[in-house]
């Protein structure tokens, strides 16, 4: 073989990538959205859960670009949803909608992305029940939406 | 800890079901080839969110999905050193004859111990259902296989090592 | 209780009807297609149309001129043309694409037909008699992945493809060779070949498995892997309703009268929906009755007696071989 077919440095550029024709997400407006921190705090304090899982799972920040804002909004509903005791979830799932159900199932499997001890066993508890509520299609949503929480 | 072991299972079960919803689909990227779409990755568009599923932070699943086909990769709780080489060991027994097994992957994926690759046409030729029960009781068994294996050893251990101090 | 038949232990992908329902079209993941003749309960297979050398993708019965086209993952089609002894001979169709076909269609008046591929385009054939052959115009853009769907208006001019970039979109494939100029529709008004009329999608994400015109061509409705079916009248094109279902997504959707649509797929079961403008409901589930597994995943509903106006009975075929003739109005 000659000596440059040993140089196999030109593998290393995936020509797929440069197809014009290639799918690219839609780049939508970075709009800073989220669910008003202060209201839920109030609602947690106060023992509302119910009120407090309401408000946590509305207005998702699914459309900005912004990491941190994200974190933040996924920081506090694991907040609400640790404050459950497994007795109180049905009567709690059976005040969300359609949408929120298909929220609140985008922030389980977002939580099970960063396990710990306790959580996972609340997390499983609470996918049981929104599976119950929003069904299978619930799980298809979170599985087919481009945009995440 | 055993009572987690059925909500796990569970969301296993709804989450590999709606993710075995699988199409015939050939290539976009090479004329006239059908690829498993999860494993080569070129369309971004055809690939689903991989999803997790954790029972604890060492027990977990995750579930890659695509236009054609499935990946779910399985992290098996390895309690101690002998739980890991048995683990391993065993998973690797299984991979070795993979082919036996059709929907098993040669290697698994980083991070997990061992992996399944389901494409439609496993879809087409059985059951989905039995292919969500077998993947679920493979899930179930494998714990329980693992324990019985410690204990063999450690019997067999103990048995030996009392055979040769008869001697002293 | 729906008429079923079990064509044995194949995965059905598609299937297409003759005009008077005597014949049957399918296909499976072998390379041909197999023809039968259905009387009742009845099926028997009588032919067999080989010259693919890949899965058949998509088949077409044309009504009227009764021509089968069909395509194939070997990048090609075929027009199929019955002669006097009972037999098919085929003609060739320049496709010009470069990876598979994944679903054809005949126009309205037949005189052309529509392919979807995985070349990101739709290729648009009408007859070129001076050759004896078919040939293509494409539509690529803003196509961004495989066309897994067609559906034509009943102008014989407009048509909708879906796509596994999560879109619908309405296209003009207004072919001046073989038609006249198209007058304007509630769609658009300027219609030249390619021109983008609309481009729709349900919001989420999910690739859209099937679209389908209502009778008169106003609304068009889809259904998309995230268990979603939407309907949109092309009067106010910005007023998307979708329904979020519950259930597995919807794989094939066909109007059965003005509001009234039968959407099914993954969840086996077929199911009626009514779109009044503002919303979807759903009207009632066609029972299976069969041992559940839900294997039964259903690949493509079609008309069998009526029409999109007026439908009296549906057919679907699975991925377990099985075909089934609904009633519409079945309890």
């Amino acid at each position: 073989m000659s000596k440059n077919t040993r140089d196999a440095k030109f593998r290393a550029i995936d020509v797929d990538k440069y197809d014009e024709n290639n799918y690219i997400d839609e780049e939508t407006e970075d709009v800073q959205s989220g669910p008003n921190e202060s209201e839920v705090i109030k609602h947690l304090n106060a023992a509302r859960n119910e009120e407090a899982l309401k408000l946590v799972l509305t207005n998702p920040p699914l459309a900005t670009k912004n990491q941190a804002i994200k974190d933040k909004c996924f920081q506090l509903v694991m907040r609400v949803l640790t404050s459950f005791r497994t007795s109180d979830m049905d009567s709690a799932i059976k005040t969300l909608d359609q949408q929120k159900i298909d929220t609140l199932m985008k922030y389980i499997y977002r939580g099970f992305e960063t396990p710990s001890e306790k959580t996972c066993s609340l997390l499983l508890a609470w996918h049981e029940r929104a599976v119950a509520a929003g069904g299978l299609g619930s799980i298809m949503r979170v599985l087919t939406d481009r945009k995440h929480v | 800890m055993a009572t987690t072991l059925r909500p796990y299972l569970t969301a296993v079960r709804h989450t590999l079901t709606a993710a075995l919803c699988l199409e015939n689909f050939s290539s976009q990227v090479v004329e006239r080839h059908n690829k498993p779409e999860v494993e080569v990755r070129t369309s971004k568009e055809l690939l689903l969110t991989p999803v997790y599923i954790s029972r604890n932070e060492k027990e977990r699943v995750l579930i890659e999905g695509s236009v054609n086909a499935l990946r779910i990769s399985i992290a098996v709780k390895q309690a101690d050193d002998l739980e890991k080489i048995l683990c391993h060991k065993f998973m690797r027994f299984m991979m070795m004859r993979a082919e036996n097994f059709f929907i098993l992957r040669r290697k698994p994926i980083e991070g997990y111990d061992i992996s399944f690759l389901v494409t439609n046409f496993h879809t087409e030729q059985m059951y989905k259902h039995k292919l969500v029960d077998f993947i679920i009781n493979f899930m179930e068994e494998i714990d329980k296989e693992i324990s019985d294996m410690k204990i063999a050893v450690n019997s067999r251990a103990r048995f030996s090592a009392e055979e040769f101090l008869k001697r002293f | 209780m729906p008429e079923t038949h079990q064509f044995g232990a194949i995965a059905i992908y598609t299937h297409s009807w003759n005009s008077n329902r005597s014949s049957l079209a399918l296909s499976s993941s072998s390379n041909i297609v197999d023809l039968y003749k259905v009387s009742g309960a009845n099926y028997q297979k009588v032919n067999v149309l080989s010259a693919h050398t890949q899965s058949v993708t998509g088949i077409d019965w044309a009504p009227k001129s009764n021509r089968i086209v069909t395509c194939s993952a070997d990048r090609n089609a075929y027009v199929w043309t019955q002669l006097k002894d009972g037999s098919w001979k085929n003609t060739m169709v320049i496709l010009r694409i470069n990876r598979a076909a994944t679903c054809v269609k005949w126009s309205p008046q037949e005189d052309k037909f529509a392919v979807g591929s995985g070349a990101k385009a739709v290729s648009v054939c009408y007859f070129d008699s001076s050759n004896d052959w078919w040939v293509s115009k494409h539509i690529k853009k803003p196509i961004r992945s495989t066309v897994t769907c067609l559906d034509w208006h009943p102008n014989n001019i407009l048509l909708a493809a879906g796509s596994s970039d999560f879109k619908a979109r309405v296209f003009s494939a207004y072919v001046k060779d073989v038609e006249e100029k198209p007058g304007q529709t509630i769609w658009g008004t300027k219609m030249p070949f390619g021109n983008l009329m609309a481009e729709l999608s349900s919001g989420g994400g999910g690739w859209v498995h099937d679209v389908c015109f209502s009778g008169n061509g106003d609304c068009l409705a889809w259904v998309g892997h995230d268990s979603s079916l939407s309907v949109v009248n092309a009067n106010s094109l910005s007023n998307i309703v979708t329904f979020k279902t519950s259930y597995l997504p919807f794989y094939s959707c066909v109007w059965v009268s003005l509001n009234r649509l039968v959407a099914a797929g993954y969840n086996c079961e077929p199911m009626l929906f009514e779109f009044n403008g503002k919303n979807i409901k759903l009207v009632k589930k066609y029972d299976t009755k069969e041992e559940t597994g839900g294997d039964n995943v259903i690949s493509k509903v079609t008309i069998h007696t009526g029409t999109k106006e007026q439908c009296k009975k549906f057919s679907t075929t699975g991925l377990d071989g099985m075909i089934t003739v609904w009633d519409i109005d079945a309890k």
